[in-house]
């Protein structure tokens, strides 16, 4: 708050006094009063003012340069003011119960939208929960009539299975609240659980699995761990190269204070104007086009699921030759549940 | 005559149940379901059984407090089924005891895969198994006829013990694929093929000829 803006904001009242100060001192010559007492009233008159504007400046002074310094510092701006007292001038009071009201309302406001947002996840759980039985009577139906049913079937069951997946990991991964046990991880179960999901395809496809991983364990959430590595492994088997016999090679590589999960395959690759966007929302890139199955979300929970448990996930890939995505773990104790 | 393992199922799900019934049935297991959720706990109680399959999201009950409720009572081998997919409710189970947690929808293959292991691991002769005179040793990776052995190498010992465990039963290529993938082995199509033509001729030289049989277009049996 600077004193000289203050100072010309009032500048009616000032005019006014200088108008009144002009009257008087005018009429102090008309009726001949000494020189001695005009320049006592003039002095009067600008010490008065000039301490009535710096009286009121100071006290503002002090609560608005407060509010100012708090608004910028904190990153929660709508707290602001749990950080002042009310002042003690009028229209300062008036703007703190003003500001105190909206404050509330805004923060009714949010907690009517949680609400509902927690109603619509939970409720998003639910019929999740539920879809998947049906899902699951189809694929035992599947199974037990092996031979009457088309193979393709089985298919399509699967691919509506790994939507509903996706929305399940998209909610848990777009809410605040823990979903998730971090606790030790072994990489090769995790793996393990992924290629039994995708054994089918990986054999269809005639697409070497090669995992080179030893009993190497991370502090993760399986289930969630799974979903990524399912979704990168998807990824992989979806976008092959005809030229070449398709590989998809996991393997570690175990540094003093980190783990690398390392997920390669000699596919497609990405190009290089798509590679820095492949974690957006919706991204599908010219790959994504040319297969009419992408959504672009898959990566995009992915890399969400990975900040919440605060793993690195990188991606390089040369068009036409490989990808390479690399998940990081962290060696950290802090997380450790001990049983 | 094997005495049939009898498989006692908790799920309240009709089609889930039924479907669930028909696949056991068909693998060589004896079937229990429960049908009405009133007195569930008594129900399993009073019941016989050498497995449960357990739903977590029951009627009136809820699976969790079930399975700790049977564990007071019996060491009898569970499987919890859920479709919640939560990290948290897998290790709550766990450690109120349950053997195996599978999340719906399951893949029916590995399911079976999963009770016949742990019936298996529960009968404690998983070490040592038989085929007539001949001892097999799977985790040493041998077969032993009086003096004479013969060396498998992993991936045959997994394919031998598989038809061994399902011997005179026709066994597709899809279960003895997913057998080596459960167990780590990623190998394809041809790797299998090459796998059983090599323990093939290996059990020949070893005097067991023509033990493996192919059916054609649905696998192969052991003799």
């Amino acid at each position: 708050m600077k004193f000289r803006n203050y100072f010309l904001d009032y500048w009616i009242e000032i005019l006014l006094a200088l108008f009144g100060y002009f009257i008087v001192v005018m009429m102090l010559f008309a009726f001949k009063v000494s020189n001695q007492v005009t320049m006592g009233v003039t002095v009067l008159f600008f010490g008065v003012s000039f301490a009535i504007l710096l009286i009121g400046y100071v006290k503002r002074r002090s609560f608005y340069n407060k509010l100012i310094y708090h608004v910028e510092k904190l990153d929660k701006k709508y707290l602001v003011l749990e950080m002042l007292h009310e002042p003690s001038f009028y229209d300062g009071k008036i703007l703190y119960q003003v500001l105190y009201e909206i404050n509330k309302s805004m923060n009714e406001n949010v907690k009517n939208l949680e609400v509902s947002m927690t109603e619509f996840k939970e409720y998003i759980e639910l019929w999740i929960h539920e879809i998947k039985l049906p899902i699951a009577s189809l694929i035992l139906m599947n199974h037990n009539h092996k031979n009457a049913i088309d193979k393709r079937y089985e298919e399509q069951i699967r691919r509506i299975d790994d939507y509903v997946n996706q929305i399940l990991y998209f909610v848990r991964s777009e809410n605040a609240e823990k979903d998730y046990l971090i606790k030790d991880t072994s990489l090769k179960k995790v793996i393990n659980a992924v290629a039994m999901k995708n054994k089918n395809d990986l054999l269809e496809k005639n697409i070497q699995f090669i995992v080179e991983v030893g009993d190497e364990v991370v502090l993760t959430d399986s289930k969630w761990l799974e979903f990524i590595i399912d979704q990168i492994v998807s990824n992989s088997i979806k976008y092959t190269r005809e030229e070449v016999s398709s590989i998809i090679r996991i393997s570690t590589k175990d540094y003093s204070n980190k783990i690398d999960l390392i997920i390669y395959d000699n596919g497609i690759g990405i190009p290089a104007k798509d590679i820095r966007r492949v974690f957006e929302k919706t991204f599908t890139g010219e790959n994504g086009r040319n297969t009419s199955k992408s959504t672009g979300m898959g990566l995009y929970i992915v890399k969400k699921l990975c900040e919440k448990l605060d793993h690195k996930i990188t991606i390089e890939s040369v068009f036409g030759e490989y990808t390479k995505v690399i998940l990081t773990f962290s060696k950290n104790d802090f997380y450790k549940i001990k049983d | 005559m094997m005495i049939l393992k009898t498989i006692m199922i908790v799920e309240d799900d009709k089609t889930i149940c039924e479907e669930l019934t028909q696949l056991l049935e068909t693998s060589g297991y004896q079937v229990v379901a429960l049908t009405k959720f009133d007195h569930t706990l008594e129900d399993i109680l009073a019941s016989r059984f050498d497995l449960l399959l357990l739903d977590i999201n029951l009627p009136k009950v809820n699976g969790e407090f079930l399975l700790k409720e049977i564990r007071k009572k019996t060491n009898v081998p569970i499987i919890m089924l859920t479709s919640r997919a939560l990290e948290a409710d897998e290790v709550l189970s766990m450690s109120y005891g349950a053997d195996d947690y599978i999340t719906k929808p399951y893949n029916p293959t590995i399911l079976l895969l999963r009770i016949s292991n742990i019936l298996k691991r529960l009968e404690r002769s998983a070490d040592v198994l038989f085929y007539d005179d001949i001892k097999v040793y799977q985790r040493k990776g041998i077969l032993v006829k009086g003096e004479e052995t013969l060396d498998l190498t992993k991936n045959e010992m997994i394919i031998f013990s598989y038809l061994l465990n399902h011997r005179g039963d026709i066994v597709s290529r899809d279960e003895l694929m997913t057998e080596l993938w459960n167990n780590e082995e990623y190998i394809n199509e041809n790797a299998l093929t090459v796998n059983i033509s090599r323990l093939r001729s290996k059990l020949e030289s070893f005097g067991m000829e023509n033990t493996i049989e192919t059916r054609k277009g649905q696998g192969y049996k052991l003799l």
